[in-house]
């Protein structure tokens, strides 16, 4: 597979599994102000972590005055001038889709294209404002039946490691950005019965977590949910199961016999699995959440770029003869809007 | 029967429907039946389902000079061109005469210049075609075949007779709305193309990758093709990206390819994998700039000595361009006749050429008269529609012609041939266009369909994209059974 496929592929998973977390958190904090009640006053305490979750609470703070429910929502919603909001997720999703829909299903294709053209829709943008949730439940569908259609219409060679990869990585750095929001919250249990730790419950609903962590624990007990969403190893959002099928995707990507000398992601990932899998939730209390989860994050990074570097880079790194030109290799995969090169307008005939 | 078709008008034109006002061809019996008994609103939603589908499906061309790079489909009408057997018999003869023509003509351009010292083309017309590439003097291309690909254009005029309008032998477009317009057409009149004995077009992808793997180095007997595009960006790109797809091989960018020991190879997630057949949709100027343009992105430097070398095939072959000038365009018949001893079976369109100081003189005289072109330009860009200008731009396009007279040919406005096209509610008479695929590999091949451009606005004879134009899908019948002498009923047929 051509290295530049590889990574438009790795990244059209990554931007779709963005999307489809950025609509499932705006949905549950939603619904978190509706059952919030009277603490609801103070809106800032629900919205300001789902710009954290993000990281654009600098972007958002340079564009509106305070943190409002609508101003968020629109930030991260349909704003073109923020690189990380839905349509631009969506887009940059699309245009990898698009680089590639000769390696990906048709119906894949579809789906993405399908996506786009609905959210640049004037549907799209009456549904925004006055029906939120709609939209954001047309978006999470899209993206599951993008994810049935993959799971159904891919062979399971390169194209589906490199889907799983990113769908996984992606995953669990949200659900550890996700953590991160609540790591300030007091960790004990509420003293009586009757009080609601709301964030605690938004934060399963925001992982699609409720009802798998009820069927466990009857009490929201904040360690428990924290231990669930970090170190499950049957829970497919918790950052544990998503490591793992990094680790056997790239076993699987790796095993072909020219691959095998180039074990870097493999030993990272593996490294960070076993890591995890020995870990207990007691320990992560005593060193800290927040410093737990920064180290993560550290170590998804290192073993987003090995990918890159080993996947992508690979073909300059082994050399048929000794290089003696030297050639303008740019990252493959699509991410921001690029300015048009004069040259693409070559005349048709 | 009232029909969608009852208030139809040809005005003075040849009609590809009509014969006259409410006399139907015979060969468009069935279809006028099928389609003249809906009614408007149910006819307008059938068009409606396939816009949405292209759309859908983003076949889609970009808009260039567009700053937010708007895809658009290519309007798409959906009252099928019809073309019986004996009129395509001919069509296909002639294109297999033209394409071989033009392939012998490139081969001696390169190597013995022998229609050159026998006085048939001048060698200042050669050598001052902007396409003409003297790095290739001498150099053996695989079967001597330049041309594998020719997107040949064809028009009728007002007494319906064919005539070749320009050969496309660099980088023709189109073949991918060929596939897709059929598929359109399947969905939105399944009934209608089952009982009509049409030819099928789905061979096109497999016969352009046996074209291609003809082309392989000697001794590779499983080529690696990939199909090379300047990128997503370049409004073909969904064609670019359609036709590996139906190959089933990879499609490249500039970047994903490097050359190392004249061998071209492609970076994959494996190392660098070897590439013997390229089907190249960058111009020359981008191919390679150690070679052609220095400050070329697009391309891959080295891919050219590859080339000469023989390590690696492209399709079309470099140079292509001095047989499509619409300057030497003037001297195809004439090159048949040499090469082939042969009468061209599909005509010129007759030509002046700027560069004949008597011819330059007639154009100059008559600018509001004629289509005056610029010789490498495409796409309808760089031309003058003399009776439709005013008197002011053809001022200003004679000047042009005076500053640069090689650079400019005219020819007759012809009164292109109109069909019947879909217009909010009702069918008005559109000018229309034919540019059938033709694939020169072992043997030359001519896919029997092609794609018929519209001028979709009133009046206009300028089909391109680019420029406002649509498409129809184009159906070639297996027999004329049902082309019988104008003015007889319809051979009874099912409906859908």
């Amino acid at each position: 597979m051509l290295s530049r496929v590889a990574d438009s592929i790795y990244w059209m998973a990554r931007y779709v599994e963005r999307t489809e977390n950025l609509a499932r958190l705006l949905l549950s904090t939603q619904d978190l102000l509706l059952d919030a009640g009277a603490e609801a006053a103070d809106a800032n305490q629900f919205w300001q972590p789902l710009l954290m979750a993000t990281g654009d609470d600098e972007r958002y703070a340079a564009l509106y005055p305070a943190v409002s429910g609508a101003t968020v929502a629109e930030f991260l919603t349909l704003r073109a001038d923020n690189p990380n909001s839905m349509i631009n997720s969506v887009r940059a999703a699309r245009e990898n889709a698009r680089t590639v829909r000769d390696q990906i299903s048709d119906e894949m294709w579809e789906c993405v294209n399908g996506l786009r053209l609905f959210l640049d829709s004037s549907e799209a943008r009456s549904l925004r404002q006055y029906q939120p949730a709609a939209l954001f439940e047309r978006v999470l569908i899209s993206s599951y039946q993008f994810q049935g259609i993959a799971e159904s219409t891919t062979p399971r060679g390169e194209i589906w490691h490199f889907l799983r990869l990113g769908t996984a990585l992606e995953r669990a750095d949200k659900v550890s950005r996700l953590l991160d929001t609540c790591s300030g919250l007091p960790t004990e249990m509420a003293p009586h019965p009757g009080s609601r730790p709301l964030r605690w419950a938004a934060l399963l609903r925001s992982c699609s977590a409720w009802h798998a962590f009820h069927a466990l624990s009857a009490k929201l007990d904040p360690v428990k949910v924290i231990g669930y969403l970090l170190l499950n190893e049957t829970f497919p959002r918790s950052i544990t199961f998503c490591v793992n099928e990094v680790h056997s995707t790239l076993l699987a990507l790796c095993g072909n016999g020219t691959m095998s000398e180039m074990e870097e992601p493999v030993r990272l990932a593996g490294r960070l699995a076993a890591d995890l899998r020995y870990t207990t939730v007691e320990e992560v209390m005593e060193a800290g959440l927040h410093s737990f989860i920064d180290d993560l994050q550290t170590r998804f990074n290192d073993i987003g770029t090995s990918i890159f570097e080993t996947f992508v880079l690979y073909a300059d790194a082994v050399p048929v003869a000794p290089a003696n030109r030297t050639t303008n290799w740019q990252q493959g995969a699509w991410h921001a809007p690029a300015a048009e090169d004069a040259q693409v307008q070559q005349q048709q005939q | 029967m009232a029909s969608i078709f009852d208030d139809y008008r040809t005005d003075q034109f040849f009609d590809e429907v009509f014969s006259a006002p409410g006399v139907r061809r015979p060969h468009y019996g069935a279809v006028l039946d099928s389609i003249g008994g809906l009614n408007p609103v149910d006819f307008g939603l059938r068009q409606r389902t396939a816009d949405n589908a292209f759309l859908r499906q983003g076949v889609t061309f970009t808009v260039y000079g567009d700053e937010q790079g708007t895809e658009r489909i290519f309007p798409f009408d959906l009252m099928p061109r019809i073309i019986p057997r004996r009129e395509w018999d001919r069509i296909e003869a002639g294109l297999v005469q033209r394409i071989t023509a033009l392939n012998l003509f490139l081969h001696d351009v390169y190597h013995g210049r022998k229609i050159i010292s026998d006085g048939i083309v001048p060698a200042s017309l050669v050598e001052s075609a902007s396409h003409y590439r003297p790095e290739f003097r001498g150099v053996k291309v695989p079967h001597n075949i330049y041309i594998h690909i020719c997107g040949t254009d064809l028009v009728r005029d007002g007494k319906g007779d064919y005539y070749v309008l320009e050969d496309n032998g660099r980088c023709p477009s189109g073949a991918s709305y060929m596939l897709e317009n059929r598929n359109a057409m399947k969905r939105a009149f399944p009934g209608l193309l089952q009982s009509l004995p049409v030819r099928p077009v789905d061979s096109y992808g497999t016969l352009l990758r046996e074209t291609l793997a003809h082309l392989a180095p000697p001794g590779v007997l499983d080529p690696v093709i990939v199909v090379l595009t300047p990128g997503v960006y370049n409004s073909a790109y969904f064609e670019h990206c359609y036709l590996a797809k139906q190959m089933g091989v990879p499609i490249v960018e500039g970047r994903d390819l490097i050359v190392r020991q004249d061998r071209v190879f492609m970076r994959t997630t494996q190392g660098l994998q070897q590439v013997h057949v390229i089907y190249r949709r960058i111009d020359d100027d981008f191919i390679d700039p150690l070679v052609f343009r220095k400050d070329s992105l697009l391309g891959v430097p080295g891919v050219v000595q590859s080339y000469q070398a023989g390590h690696v095939a492209l399709a079309n072959s470099i140079g292509t361009g001095v047989a499509d000038d619409k300057a030497v365009y003037g001297c195809v018949p004439k090159m048949i006749k040499y090469y082939l001893d042969q009468d061209p079976i599909l005509p010129n369109v007759p030509t002046y050429l700027g560069a004949d100081d008597s011819e330059c003189s007639y154009i100059l005289d008559n600018l509001d008269k004629l289509v005056v072109k610029a010789v490498n330009e495409s796409g309808g860009y760089g031309m003058l529609m003399g009776p439709h200008s005013t008197k002011k731009e053809c001022a200003e396009f004679g000047e042009r012609v005076k500053a640069n007279p090689r650079n400019y040919i005219a020819q007759p406005v012809l009164a292109l041939s109109r069909h019947p096209v879909f217009v909010q509610d009702h069918f008005e008479g559109r000018h229309i266009d034919f540019r059938p695929y033709v694939l020169y590999g072992d043997r030359v091949r001519v896919v029997p369909g092609g794609l018929t451009r519209v001028a979709l606005k009133a009046g206009s004879l300028v089909v391109n994209s680019s420029q406002g134009g649509g498409s129809k899908d184009t159906w070639v019948l297996w027999e004329d059974r049902l082309d019988q002498v104008p003015g007889t009923a319809p051979a009874s047929t099912p409906v859908a």
